[in-house]
């Protein structure tokens, strides 16, 4: 059974309205009849994106597939992955790849969920934020075997920790690896 | 004389010593290395420990302008690196708005297809190989070499192109490439036709990978694999049907899917690709509209803030590229997701309990380059 | 450990050593040691078009011990560096190695400041006789290399080096 577009944005924004969503930003939820699709304020043309937004993007929102590649963005807090991922294995998608990404100077990381449904065009992006100096994140390997390998790799890139992890050893880099390469204060 | 009772019953002893295949091994199609827990030939347990061909290909990214980073697509996926680059390309275009001319488009179309023809070719030499058949080789790296003509003509390399640019193409076709494609578009089919009859129908094949290394829908779903493994359990997933990109909309090509999942069903995938990557050549040869082989491209290159995707189908599965711009010359973070990773993660549970030649054959079928695991 | 006696100090064969020399640079056993696109074109040097066995070398062998030509193919890491040290420490003496590609030369187009993971040359390992650049050679370079290769054993050239037209 393939889910519509809008049958996930309801369910991702009922996830999002049981627990705070993101740390340290209040954000407005909406659920109910409000339907959950937003536009993102636009960015001003040649604005430095390093430095924090004003207006923070709604929580989950349906994008333009022509001009980003994926058609649902959603928002989360970091404990709320496996349960993002339950709604998503329950729907049919695969996970597509998990990216990390070091936003040094908003002293944040971000991990990026990609998914894609095998079955449909449609493509989900789930996203959440962690602390930098303690990035931790509980592991969607029990949902998604295939995670274990993207966690490890994002381990080995960025330093982040996905608790419950079976086997959190390098896989890229060398096994005795103590070096977290793409982090943006790395030096060899 | 040794009576029966002095040889030692060994049923029920569970004695497992570990073997290690690679990180230089033939059979193990470049530098991987599996650490397999043996009880005799039977494998307990496979672990696959890529990151001996690590080279960096996404902190480079952040070290590249957006066109410096092309030639590193090349090298991600060295035997179908066309499609590597159409990612790339696709990614910026997407997110820059730069408008292709459609004959640059059905142009890449073209190469794309005869790159997938070499890579499966190369796969297919090789796995014969590793099997035991050495002479597939032999036929199949000849044609491999009328396709390493033609791109080269008009590419300028053989092997890791960087042929497409942001907006189109850096060379265009000419006549002599036009029939020269035709020509070797004739003479493949009878070619493809006589490795069935002698290779695919063969007795000693169909013995060796019939049954061998099962993958199920919901195995390749739950590790997202994708490409010819996920094609060969049953499940008709394209990136080029499902998430259509370039003109491949305008062609008429089916998807060969085999249901039975097993070593032989992934083979017989790959031999049928071949020859629907042959019928979309000669449309788009025969439907190849004249124009300009360039876009509009701004000079200094620069994508709004943001995070962009890009996914083909390359010749092993779903290529998808993640790029995160922060409105500059060189981008924030290049994420390439790439196929073989993603197949290769299911290989320790789908190999459990198997005889050690049938795991060399299960691993085959999956058709790995293994820089596409490491990066 | 007493120092090994170098026979050739003590004895020479003249001849014998010439007809050594020959037999051994026709007669080149490359390892199969491909790690990255290098490999590929190593695959089509020794296929039908371009076919390294007229000069004797397409019998490669998958272990060290058999084999006395190292065709370094493709980037060295610092995660593999230690095997190819101790494929390079199996093979038995006479030994050769040949530096395929610019990676195996001096770490090719993935050496940038800040790079972590790649050996900046495989001759900073082990020494290299014949160096063949490109990204990656041609199956004809790597011939070219072969050759060099036996020139530099027997001190003589199968055929002098083509002069492109002027």
């Amino acid at each position: 059974m393939i889910p519509t577009l809008e049958q996930l944005a309801e369910r991702f924004s009922r996830l999002v309205a049981t627990t705070a969503v993101l740390p340290q930003s209040p954000l407005p939820v909406t659920i109910g009849s409000t339907p959950a699709v937003a536009v993102a304020p636009p960015v001003a043309a040649g604005a430095d994106h390093t430095i924090a937004p004003t207006a923070p993007p709604p929580p989950v929102q349906t994008v333009d597939y022509s001009l980003k590649g994926y058609h649902l963005d959603a928002s989360i807090s970091p404990r709320q992955v496996v349960l993002a991922a339950e709604i998503l294995d329950q729907n049919g998608f695969a996970l597509d790849t998990i990216t990390g990404v070091d936003w040094i100077a908003q002293n944040e990381m971000e991990v990026v969920y990609d998914f894609f449904h095998p079955l449909s065009i449609l493509r989900v992006v789930v996203r959440t934020r962690l602390r930098r100096d303690q990035p931790e994140l509980p592991t969607i390997s029990p949902v998604f075997p295939g995670a274990n390998w993207h966690e490890r790799e994002t381990h080995d890139f960025f330093g982040i920790r996905f608790s419950g992890h079976p086997d959190l050893t390098p896989l890229l880099l060398p096994e005795d690896a103590d070096y977290h390469p793409l982090r943006k204060d790395f030096t060899a | 004389m040794i009576a029966p009772t002095d040889i030692p019953d060994r049923t029920n002893l569970q004695e497992t010593f570990v073997l290690n295949l690679g990180p230089q091994h033939p059979a193990a199609h470049g530098v991987l290395r599996i650490k397999m827990t043996m009880d005799g030939e039977y494998v307990t347990r496979a672990e696959p420990i890529p990151g001996y061909i690590h080279r960096m290909h996404e902190k480079m990214g952040e070290n590249r302008t957006w066109a410096q980073f092309l030639p590193n697509t090349g090298r991600v996926d060295y035997l179908s690196a066309l499609h590597y680059n159409h990612a790339f390309v696709g990614v910026v275009e997407r997110a820059a708005r730069i408008e292709v001319p459609p004959r640059a488009e059905f142009i890449r179309v073209i190469t794309s297809e005869l790159n997938r023809i070499s890579s499966h070719l190369v796969w297919w030499s090789a796995y014969l190989v590793d099997l035991g058949g050495f002479t597939p080789l032999l036929y199949a790296f000849d044609d491999r070499e009328k396709i390493l003509d033609l791109l080269e003509a008009v590419t300028g390399s053989r092997l890791t192109y960087c042929y497409f640019r942001f907006g189109g193409l850096c060379n265009d076709i000419d006549d002599v490439f036009i029939t020269g494609t035709r020509a070797f578009v004739t003479q493949m089919r009878p070619r493809l036709k006589m490795y069935r009859d002698l290779v695919t129908d063969n007795i000693i094949l169909r013995k060796r990978l019939e049954g061998i290394g099962p993958i199920s829908a919901e195995l390749c779903r739950k590790y997202g694999a994708t490409g010819p493994v996920l094609r060969g359990a049953g499940i008709a997933y394209d990136v080029r049907k499902v998430e259509p990109y370039s003109v491949y909309s305008q062609f008429d090509f089916q998807i060969p899917v085999f249901p039975e999942g097993d070593a032989m069903a992934r083979y017989r995938v790959r031999m049928a690709e071949m020859e629907q990557s042959l019928r979309i050549i000669e449309q788009a040869l025969d439907k190849l509209p004249a124009g300009p082989v360039m876009g509009k491209v701004p000079r200094v290159l620069k994508l709004p803030a943001g995070d962009y995707c890009y996914a083909v189908e390359a010749a092993r599965g779903r290529h998808m590229v993640r790029v995160v711009s922060d409105n500059k010359e060189i981008p924030y973070r290049v994420k390439l997701r790439t196929p073989s990773f993603s197949n290769l993660s299911l290989y320790q549970e789908a190999s459990k309990g198997m005889i050690l030649p049938d795991a060399l054959a299960l691993l085959g079928s999956l058709d790995l380059v293994i820089p596409d695991i490491d990066r | 450990m007493e120092t090994p006696v170098d026979t050739s100090q003590i004895v020479q064969f003249a001849t014998l050593n010439d007809l050594l020399a020959l037999s051994r640079a026709n007669s080149l056993w490359p390892l199969t040691f491909g790690l990255a696109c290098c490999a590929i074109e190593m695959m089509a040097a020794g296929g039908p078009r371009f076919d390294i066995s007229r000069f004797g070398a397409e019998v490669f062998r998958p272990s060290p011990r058999q084999a006395d030509l190292m065709i370094v193919a493709g980037t060295i890491n610092k995660k593999m560096a230690p095997a190819v040290k101790t494929l390079y420490d199996q093979m038995l003496e006479p030994k050769w190695v040949i530096a395929m590609g610019n990676c195996a030369i001096s770490g090719g187009p993935f050496v940038f400041p800040g790079q972590y993971a790649v050996v900046e040359g495989v001759d900073k390992l082990f020494p290299v006789d014949v160096y063949i650049p490109g990204c990656p050679p041609r199956p004809e370079a790597l011939i070219e290399g072969i050759l060099t290769l036996e020139q530099k054993l027997t001190g003589k050239r199968r055929w002098p080096v083509v002069k492109p037209p002027q």
